[in-house]
């Protein structure tokens, strides 16, 4: 150590700032940007969140289109079921307002197994005041139908009471002097 | 050394000082950067459709992430196990198989009081079948769906190593996919098991009440398609939301596993005490 005093304090100062100098240069190079914004992360990644595309519509999307099946639907006792469960979801159908591929519709028992899912007595969970299950088949031999019927064949699907309601203003029956 | 000199010229010794103290407290600065600034508007119309808005107050002005809380309310009573909640999360998200963001249990109670719980698929396929394997009279059933329990005090967030999970301003619990380690501590200490890996990507992945739904003032994928209204979200900051209602009134509501000190901002209504 052949330095002086003054050189001593120098070499020291010095030092100091490449420490500093080091320290800030690390930092920037490991500490992601926006890190720290709101607290320990990166707050860009909220950011990012949001810009996962969306893939379900709403009803409302649905109808814009689809006139016909929005007054039935609308106003039957279904309105309240997404058009996209049973279709499934908007994005498979529209991109960017342009129709790109064809949405599934169930046919035959598909039918059945699907208003089942919900409508099944045998599930105890399922309270009165919320749903109407049935048990099958007796709700088809009830109805004196034959048990290969499907649930459509009687009730449609985006209104289930629409034909029966409409039976029975044409026949003027009521389901107690059937 | 001289430095040390019991008898040092004392400009050179308080300049010194007033080096270090300058470095350590410039240093610690850069460490803890104060202020926020406020994250740009979002444009919405990321598909080329514009559903009406579901979410009052979102859409227009400025979102101020600062100033949200928000709520989930899980009606029991009104869950008839359709599995509706789940097709529309797996199809939001494109969850791999074997995996859920979300599901619906069924819970079979007897009169002996033993609790039979499943969820076969995670609900995906419905509940088309009772239980067949209960060899005693069933006093009660119903269906518990579950999802992310947004807790305010996050075991998740605390344990995470990297900080890829964090609880936003807005109170959401969200995984930063360019942090994420997949080192799965917070699978573990999640108290609710609503955290999975994803084999894809091999990073962590949670239900967010799709907070990509919620900023574009659309409600969650599973509220959407919920047809007996038995997933309930909203904002608390709007007083004309249905959550804010259920909370501000009489109503009895429950959150899970209370006892963890977790403070979940979901919330579930008419669960039994034997639901966790």
């Amino acid at each position: 150590m052949g330095l002086s005093y003054k050189m001593r304090l120098v070499v020291l100062v010095a030092g100091l700032f490449i420490m500093a100098g080091g320290g800030i240069l690390l930092k920037g190079l490991l500490v992601p940007e926006s890190f720290g914004m709101y607290g320990p992360y990166r707050a860009d990644a909220i950011q990012e969140e949001t810009m996962i595309p969306i893939r379900h519509g709403t009803n409302a999307s649905c109808y814009s289109c689809h006139g016909y099946e929005a007054k039935v639907h609308r106003t039957g006792r279904h309105k309240t079921i997404s058009c996209e469960f049973c279709h499934g979801p908007y994005a498979d159908h529209i991109d960017r307002g342009k129709k790109i591929g064809t949405l599934p519709v169930k046919t035959g028992n598909e039918i059945t197994t699907l208003c089942l899912r919900c409508h099944n007595t045998e599930i105890k969970a399922r309270p009165e005041a919320v749903i109407k299950t049935v048990a099958m088949p007796d709700h088809l031999k009830s109805q004196h139908v034959k048990t290969s019927h499907t649930c459509n064949q009687c009730h449609h699907v985006h209104a289930p009471l629409k034909y029966i309601i409409r039976a029975k203003e044409i026949t003027g029956l009521t389901e107690k002097n059937i | 050394m001289k430095i040390c000199d019991p008898s040092p010229d004392m400009k050179k010794r308080s300049f010194l000082e007033k080096v270090i103290k300058g470095t350590i407290s410039g240093s610690l600065y850069l460490v803890f950067p104060m202020g926020a600034n406020a994250l740009d508007p979002l444009g919405f119309d990321p598909l080329g459709f514009d559903p009406p808005e579901q979410i009052p107050g979102i859409r227009g002005s400025e979102y101020n992430i600062l100033d949200q809380e928000f709520a989930f309310i899980v009606d029991i009573t009104q869950c008839i196990g359709c599995g509706s909640c789940c097709v529309a999360d797996k199809r939001e998200y494109n969850v791999p198989d074997g995996n859920y963001r979300t599901w619906v249990e069924r819970y079979v109670k007897g009169f002996s009081d033993r609790v039979y719980v499943d969820a076969p698929n995670g609900g995906l396929d419905g509940y088309q079948t009772p239980r067949s394997d209960i060899g005693e009279e069933i006093r009660d059933t119903f269906f518990v769906p579950k999802l992310c329990n947004m807790c305010k005090e996050a075991p998740c967030v605390q344990v995470c190593p990297v900080g890829a999970t964090f609880t936003s301003p807005d109170g959401f619990i969200l995984v930063d996919e360019k942090r994420c380690v997949g080192c799965a501590y917070c699978i573990q200490a999640c108290p609710y098991s609503v955290r999975f890996i994803n084999p894809f990507t091999k990073i962590v992945e949670k239900c967010t009440w799709c907070y990509h739904r919620v900023r574009k003032g659309l409600l969650p994928a599973c509220v959407e398609v919920c047809p007996t209204g038995a997933r309930k979200f909203g904002s608390l900051k709007d007083e004309s939301s249905e959550v804010y209602k259920i909370l501000k009134g009489p109503g009895v509501l429950t959150v899970l596993k209370k006892e963890m000190g977790t403070w979940p901002a979901l919330y579930y209504k008419g669960a039994r005490r034997e639901v966790v």
